[in-house]
């Protein structure tokens, strides 16, 4: 791979091509595998493909020690959450701990695991019987008050009954006619009262008592107690509001239907006597046991704190050291087995530079697990297309992956991160400019970028997160946005004449006409940037929209040309000739002849001061060519010179789209003459060399896909060129936004409450203004000209060179992310 | 003549911006080459903006009308 492409255009860069990379061949001996695979994930330099794509997991050699591995990392999450559940912290891992056996951690989990599991059970049990006692309790108190009281309200009718009793001495007989009678009724026959007591959750309570009147014919009476605090139910855990109940009823059936009753509710029932004396001693039975209880539950707790807290001091190196052996037995899976030879076959890509430290690995893992042969590595030749592998370093990487998000580059192509580094800071500044609001993001990422070791480390949240990982990006957005503010001449909307006094003064010492016919020029050009003098004029917008529109369209016309010059790069490292004689070069008449020229003559205009209208020569150069320019002129012979380009633009189109598709077509003639039939695939007995997949389809050339394919391209680019262009203007769009929200502010607020003199409306003032600078200005219009700048790299830059259909190289590695879970 | 003397300023602080670069991180050609390419590109779109900004005030068509209240 790699003989038809050079480099010998100009020098290597960094950045701007993917490494070279080679499929390599790995020979392991059995015995030697695990150390071998678990040395090259150290390096993390090699993408193992996967040889037994086509079997299940089930299939696989390795099948079990994966399973033991997802053992383990349950019991591991087990451990997890039980730390997290009694507010155990794991020690943190410090580095180079020794290197541990993997059944040894088996054994220790799945003993801890069963301890933990038993300890867990015999709390909840306590737990329980010291939730039933407490309602035993409750009952016993409240149902203990309600028969105290009820017996002291009958003795104080009977004392009552007996004093009227005393008084009319011979009618007891009369008086208690009733009582007479029940003596004589038969004893046997005499209904015995039986209650039950019990708890009884509040909101159940109405209806409890409803459906007991109803099930027994109102033949019982209930009385109920509120208990002031919740009380924690023995059978969910929690806490409940209950009620305390007794209830009387008569008779066995009458009771076997409350029982029935009481357990559809979930009402608890507690035992209680109507002795006073046994009472007092259930109570304090009860609380004796209930002590007991809780210091057996503390001891329980306490134990099990201990263990946690042993699991916390190897929580750490377990969990990586489980995750380690899991992902080398998944790579070990994608190794095809040769069972003839006894080794293990691995293929992978690798760039060209590892060679010799995938060899040295591999020399230390034969060594280190005392094999007989050592490795073998090899490369391969294929027509496959290699994975792209860019190395970065902290500060290109945010880029590289904004670029890599739109499409990773295709293997070896131009990468368009090395100028976007530059570009999309600039452009995002040209969209923001204002040097009061670049200090203050300036000072936002300093304080990110100075505490990037303590930040990297910490677990950030996910907006927190990318903002982190963009802070060099950030950086560079805000020195640019400081150097396009001070161009623009705003801070915080307000000018200052930094380097120069005004360029203007008014015509005659009076200043009459300064607010009709205006000032005039008496000095030199204010040297740096916007003159001062413009803010807040009447004719200030007319002014800066010509001035920012044709920046705009100077600094898209630049780019777009920079992408096409790309283009042209890529033709020559790839050694297409046809791409640069028919695509190239028209592209770039096309682009100049129409565009370029509208740029030059911007310039022109602004050089000499002339008054032509640009839009009528643009118009007028496509609609009536030949007509005279008149006043439009702004060099001699424009005329002709705009016929000319005419001409060549429509020339450059049919140059795009014609040629390229017979000219591929006769290379493919050339190349397959007298080929009828296909080259035989090699059969290697024991290797397997060509890889599965492969290069079906290169030798298919369908004319009229191709044909197709240049025709969309080219009335792509035609269109485009217009399009983009005119895309270009949010540059002058979103600065616009920008300054006019920024004056607003300003002047609508801050100055607004100046003008009242009274400190409370100014501090008020200060605050709403440094809330919507913040929020408007600082963070909303930041995203959006972010937004916007990526737009302009996505769409109008790459869109000229770029083609983006490579995949990125993922080797196998052990830096696992924080949050990975497998 | 001020167009001239501040695009000659810009060239000399684009040297010497890549001379700063290339002898505080000196890390092989390929490096080098990256980031002399960054530097001169961050020269030319400064210098670019720059002299749009100024050319367009050079000849002016529209001269600043003030506003009642100032």
């Amino acid at each position: 791979m790699g003989e038809s492409r050079g480099g010998g255009c100009c020098p290597p860069m960094d950045l701007m091509r993917s490494e070279t990379m080679q499929l390599v061949q790995l020979i392991v001996p059995m015995e030697s595998a695990h150390l071998t695979v678990s040395y090259l994930g150290d390096l993390g330099l090699v993408q193992f493909k996967d040889l037994n794509s086509e079997k299940s997991p089930f299939q696989r050699t390795y099948a079990a020690q994966i399973k033991r591995c997802g053992e383990m990392a349950r019991k591991i999450r087990f451990f997890k959450d039980q730390m997290s559940k009694a507010g155990v912290i794991p020690k943190e891992l410090l580095e180079k701990e020794s290197d541990i056996d993997l059944d040894d951690v088996e054994v220790k989990l799945g003993e801890l695991e069963a301890e933990l599991v038993e300890i867990n059970a015999n709390n909840d049990k306590l737990q329980r019987s010291y939730n039933e006692l407490m309602e035993y309790k409750l009952v016993l108190q409240k149902a203990g008050e309600f028969f105290s009281s009820a017996h002291r309200s009958a003795t104080a009718q009977q004392r009552e009954i007996e004093s009227e009793d005393s008084q009319q001495a011979g009618d007891d007989l009369l008086e208690s006619p009733l009582l007479q009678e029940e003596k004589s009724i038969d004893s046997s026959k005499q209904v015995k009262l039986g209650f039950l007591t019990g708890l009884v959750p509040r909101e159940k309570s109405m209806v409890f008592e409803r459906i007991l009147f109803r099930a027994t014919r109102g033949n019982i009476f209930i009385r109920q107690t509120v208990i002031e605090e919740p009380v924690i139910d023995p059978s969910s855990g929690e806490k409940a509001e209950k009620n305390v109940f007794v209830v009387f009823y008569s008779g066995e059936r009458a009771k076997s239907k409350i029982l029935k009753i009481c357990e559809a509710f979930g009402a608890n029932r507690y035992p209680f006597s109507e002795d006073l004396g046994k009472q007092a001693q259930m109570i304090t039975e009860v609380s004796g046991r209930l002590s007991e209880l809780k210091t057996t539950i503390d001891a329980g707790l306490g134990h099990r704190d201990i263990l946690l807290q042993t699991i916390g001091d190897k929580f750490e190196l377990w969990n990586l050291k489980v995750r380690k052996e899991k992902a080398i037995y998944h790579t070990l899976n994608m190794l095809s087995l040769d069972v003839t030879k006894k080794c293990l076959v691995a293929e992978g890509w690798s760039p060209v530079f590892a060679s010799n430290e995938i060899q040295d690995a591999l020399q230390r893992a034969a060594f280190d697990s005392n094999s007989q042969v050592g490795s073998i590595f090899q490369v391969l030749r294929t027509k496959e297309s290699p994975p792209t592998y860019f190395r970065t370093n902290k500060f290109t990487s945010a880029i590289q992956e904004i670029v890599d998000a739109y499409g990773v580059a295709k293997y070896q192509e131009a990468n368009p991160g090395v100028f976007t580094i530059v570009t999309f800071p600039f452009l995002f500044a040209v969209m923001f400019g204002d040097w009061g609001h670049g200090i203050c993001i300036l000072l936002a990422t300093m304080y990110l970028i100075l505490r990037e070791k303590k930040l990297s480390s910490q677990k950030l949240g996910d907006i927190m997160e990318m903002a982190f990982g963009g802070r060099y990006v950030i950086l560079m957005m805000s020195l640019f946005s400081i150097y396009t503010g001070l161009i623009y001449n705003e801070f915080f909307s307000i000018p200052y004449p930094l380097f120069a006094p005004s360029a203007y003064d008014c015509r005659d010492a009076s200043c009459s006409e300064a607010t009709t016919i205006g000032l005039i020029k008496v000095r030199d050009t204010y040297p740096f940037g916007l003159d001062p003098v413009w803010h807040g004029t009447r004719s200030e917008l007319p002014f800066l929209n010509s001035l920012k529109m044709k920046m705009s369209i100077l600094l898209g016309v630049s780019q777009m040309n920079l992408g096409i010059i790309m283009s042209y790069f890529n033709a020559r490292f790839f050694k297409s000739s046809v791409n640069i004689w028919f695509q190239f070069i028209p592209q770039m008449i096309f682009l100049n002849s129409l565009f370029g020229y509208l740029s030059v003559l911007i310039i022109i205009k602004w050089c000499t001061g002339s008054q032509a209208d640009l839009y009528h020569v643009m118009i007028y150069m496509f609609l009536s060519p030949t007509d005279e320019l008149g006043e439009n002129q702004l060099f001699p012979h424009q005329k002709t010179v705009q016929l000319v380009l005419l001409f060549l633009a429509l020339v450059s189109v049919p140059c795009m789209l014609l040629p390229k598709p017979f000219i591929l077509k006769k290379q493919h003639e050339a190349r397959h003459q007298g080929q009828s039939y296909a080259p035989l695939d090699e059969t290697d007995e024991s290797l397997h060399v060509e890889t599965t997949g492969g290069s079906h389809g290169h030798e298919e050339f369908e004319f009229s896909e191709i044909f197709v394919h240049q025709l969309i391209h080219t009335i792509e680019f035609v269109l485009g060129a217009v399009s983009n262009t005119a895309s270009y203007l949010r540059l002058w769009a979103l600065s616009l936004a920008h300054s006019e929200l920024s004056s607003v502010f300003y002047e609508k607020v801050l100055l607004l409450a100046w003008g009242y003199n009274n400190v409370l409306i100014l501090i008020l003032g200060i605050m709403v203004f440094i809330f919507a600078t913040v929020g408007v200005l600082l963070v909303m219009e930041t995203l959006s000209a972010f937004l916007h700048a990526l737009r302009l790299h996505w769409v109008e830059f790459q869109n000229k060179f770029y083609e983006g259909d490579g995949y990125k190289f993922a080797p196998f590695t052990f830096i696992f992310t924080a949050n990975e879970d497998e | 003549m001020g167009f001239l003397i501040t695009t000659l300023i810009f060239l000399v602080v684009g040297i010497i911006a890549s001379l700063c670069v290339r002898i505080c991180c000196n890390r092989g050609p390929s490096t080098n080459l990256l980031h002399l390419t960054l530097v001169i590109t961050a020269t030319i779109c400064c210098w670019m903006m720059w002299a749009i900004v100024y050319i367009a005030q050079v000849n002016p068509l529209i001269v600043p009308i003030l506003s009642e209240t100032e």
